[in-house]
């Protein structure tokens, strides 16, 4: 009875392993053009696997990676990788993995499988012959077989850092043309040529509205908005503030300076304070006209409302970085009826702005503010540079259009991969 | 020599950063990450600064009896409490540190940010306090819009209409008044019907506003963003080559 139930397991085992052998109706293959190389453009820490895609309809499921280092022992480092989540996006018919997890320093190898399971469909003249039929009955006891066909091994590579991201270079050159046309400009003005610059509104008020406080005896409130001293419209508010501070000095006018940035209340003390003594009134200079309020978005902006509130200032300036509380202070100094000139590169503020300010500075002008009020030639050359980098822009968008209407997109193509 | 070392200084750093957005090598990232922390640790030390301005500004505005002066004593409570409350927080490295039986003493009372009465103070004093700010915005919102949507003249006039727009796009029973009010309007069928059969007026207020936020208001915004991202790089370059240095304090 026993030599009869081995007998049994012995043939049961081998029609499985039959079953198992000829399961597989279509032809598995091999991952082919395996080629390991170092990622480019990164630090040196991955390398990147390239094959030939397996096309769906050969059955193929997973694959799996293995890889040694320093011509060792192979070892698994992932598995059941989806093939349609590999796919080269530029390239479909190539399937990429990235490797992460290398050893720094170490040359690594990679051997790729590809991973086919019996789940093929089957008609009903196959389930009619024997292999279909015993496939059928596999299933129906839930055994799929795995068969995993390796490819040749990778040469050994090691993976390096890149000095200089090749991806980034319309980038870096954009950057250094527009960069040499500032300087340029900048050294041109140097001669001393009058450089042509159009009227901004909301700087010629600068001068309107301190002249209103000093004639009302009432302070001027200067706000920096939320950017640390870091933030580039943050620096641009500080230097409207030196230049807002020399005429201050020159009337004798209170100039209340709250800050939300502890870093940004130590530079714009030391900037007013030198903006007093270039105009020879040092002793005008009171510190505890700038201080620090809160680090908090919205007690900094109930503190400003505060201040406008009981100190009623003649002149509200608001420039610099801000968010929603924007709006708030600029209700707040509309309701006290002060003149408020406004300024921000945050493009979701600027209508809140519009609407309560009575001059705003919009994005770019809140840069050019230092050259047009100091009227520095080297300053106002800069300006020329900028302005030429907008005309190449421009020429660039309209050309871009027009090309597009003619099926020609190559500048499209250019901008979007650097992009 | 004062102004000299800092503006060579701000020439170096500046470079350098700029360098590391094109360079993916580790000690690019390695210096830029650097460079980062640098700037953290001079955060502290301000702050201290920045106390104690707070302090002086709001003890001479007792000792002055100035407008208002007793919301400063408020100040100074609150200050108080939340550093009193707040400063016996004790890390857990030095909770490991200390003996068991002090450690679990410790970690029983809950002193710090775990502290109940801490936790109690932020969410029922600064939480609804901050939520009170944000919430006026939606009224000064109505006072501001009030105000820029008179018509007084034609660009005044073109933003109203636009917005009444915006505005029946974004309500609910919107899309049934325009439906509505469309279908008084002798519109081409040509124009209306589209490629799929669908009617290009069905549902076209949420229509309308969805065109006016995503082509005009696009177009405008990209061009500010284009202007500022050219005077960003420009007032950085003025700032690297040290033409613009007033945020040294001064104009030399």
């Amino acid at each position: 009875m026993i030599y009869n139930k081995t007998n049994f397991c012995v043939l049961a085992c081998l029609v499985l392993f039959l079953c198992g052998t000829y399961a597989f109706s279509q032809e598995p293959v091999a991952p082919s053009n395996v080629v390991a190389k170092d990622t480019p453009n990164d630090d040196g820490t991955s390398i990147t696997v390239t094959w030939d895609t397996i096309p769906e309809e050969s059955g193929i499921v997973s694959y799996t990676i293995l890889r040694n280092t320093d011509a060792g022992e192979f070892k698994e480092i992932a598995d059941k990788i989806n093939p349609k989540e590999i796919l080269d996006k530029k390239k479909p018919n190539l399937s990429k993995y990235k490797d992460t997890k290398i050893v720094k320093g170490k040359s690594h190898a990679y051997i790729v499988h590809a991973v086919y399971i019996d789940d093929a469909p089957m008609d009903s003249e196959e389930i009619l012959t024997l292999i279909g039929f015993l496939r059928r009955l596999l299933r129906m006891f839930g055994y799929k077989s795995e068969m995993h066909i390796p490819s040749e091994q990778t040469a050994a590579v090691k993976a390096t850092g890149q000095w200089f991201h090749t991806g980034k270079t319309p980038l870096f050159l954009a950057m250094l043309l527009f960069s040499s046309a500032i300087v340029w400009n900048i050294y041109h003005a140097r001669s001393g040529r009058e450089v042509f610059i159009r009227r901004i509104p909301g700087l010629e008020a600068v001068e309107e509205a301190i002249g209103r406080a000093t004639e009302m005896g009432r302070s001027i409130l200067y706000v920096l908005g939320l950017g640390g001293v870091d933030n580039v419209a943050t620096i641009a508010s500080m230097t409207i503030l030196g230049q807002v501070a020399r005429r201050t000095a020159d009337y004798e006018t209170s100039l209340r300076v709250p800050c939300n940035d502890p870093i940004v209340l130590n530079v714009v003390r030391e900037m007013v304070k030198t903006s007093y003594l270039d105009v020879g009134r040092p002793d005008a200079y009171n510190e505890d006209d700038i201080f620090f309020l809160t680090t908090d978005q919205f007690a900094y902006a109930a503190g400003v409302d505060g201040m406008m509130i009981r100190e009623k200032p003649a002149a509200v300036f608001l420039q610099g970085q801000f968010y929603a509380e924007s709006l708030l202070m600029a209700e707040t100094g509309n309701s006290i009826g002060a003149i408020q000139i406004a300024g921000t590169d945050s493009e979701h503020q600027l209508p809140f702005f519009i609407a309560a300010c009575d001059y705003t500075l919009i994005g770019e002008e809140l840069y050019a503010a230092s050259a047009y009020l100091s009227k520095e030639p080297m300053l106002l050359g800069s300006l020329k540079g900028q302005d030429w980098g907008k005309l190449l822009i421009f020429a660039a968008i309209i050309l871009g259009v027009s090309l597009e209407f003619f099926g020609i997109n190559w500048i499209t193509t250019l901008l979007r991969s650097v992009s | 020599m004062k102004r000299q070392v800092p503006l060579a200084l701000c020439f170096l750093f500046g470079v350098a950063m700029i360098y590391t957005q094109f360079s993916p090598h580790q000690y690019s990232e390695a210096v830029y990450n650097e460079v980062i922390k640098w700037g953290l640790i001079i955060s502290p030390f301000a702050l201290v600064l920045a106390v104690v301005t707070l302090i002086q500004t709001h003890t001479s505005r007792i000792r002055f009896r100035s407008e208002h002066w007793q919301y400063s004593f408020i100040v100074f409570i609150g200050m108080i409490v939340m550093v009193a409350v707040g400063l016996f927080f004790v890390p857990n490295w030095l909770l490991n540190l200390l003996p068991e039986n002090v450690s679990t003493a410790l970690a029983d009372v809950q002193i710090g940010p775990q502290n109940p009465v801490f936790v109690w103070l932020y969410d029922n004093v600064q939480v609804p306090m901050d939520a009170t700010m944000f919430s006026l915005l939606a009224f000064f919102i109505a006072s501001a819009a009030f105000r820029a949507f008179r018509a007084r003249a034609f660009e005044a006039t073109l933003l109203l209409i636009t917005a009444m727009f915006v505005m029946l796009g974004n309500i609910p029973v919107g899309d049934l008044v325009w439906n509505k009010v469309i279908s008084w309007l002798p519109l081409p069928e040509s124009w209306v019907l589209l490629e799929d059969g669908t009617s290009r007026m069905e549902d076209g207020a949420s229509w309308l506003r969805q065109e006016i936020l995503d082509v005009p208001n696009t177009a405008a915004r990209r061009g500010i963003i284009l202007g500022v991202s050219l005077g960003v790089i420009s007032q950085s370059i003025r700032i690297i080559l040290g033409i613009e240095r007033s945020y040294l304090g001064g104009g030399d």
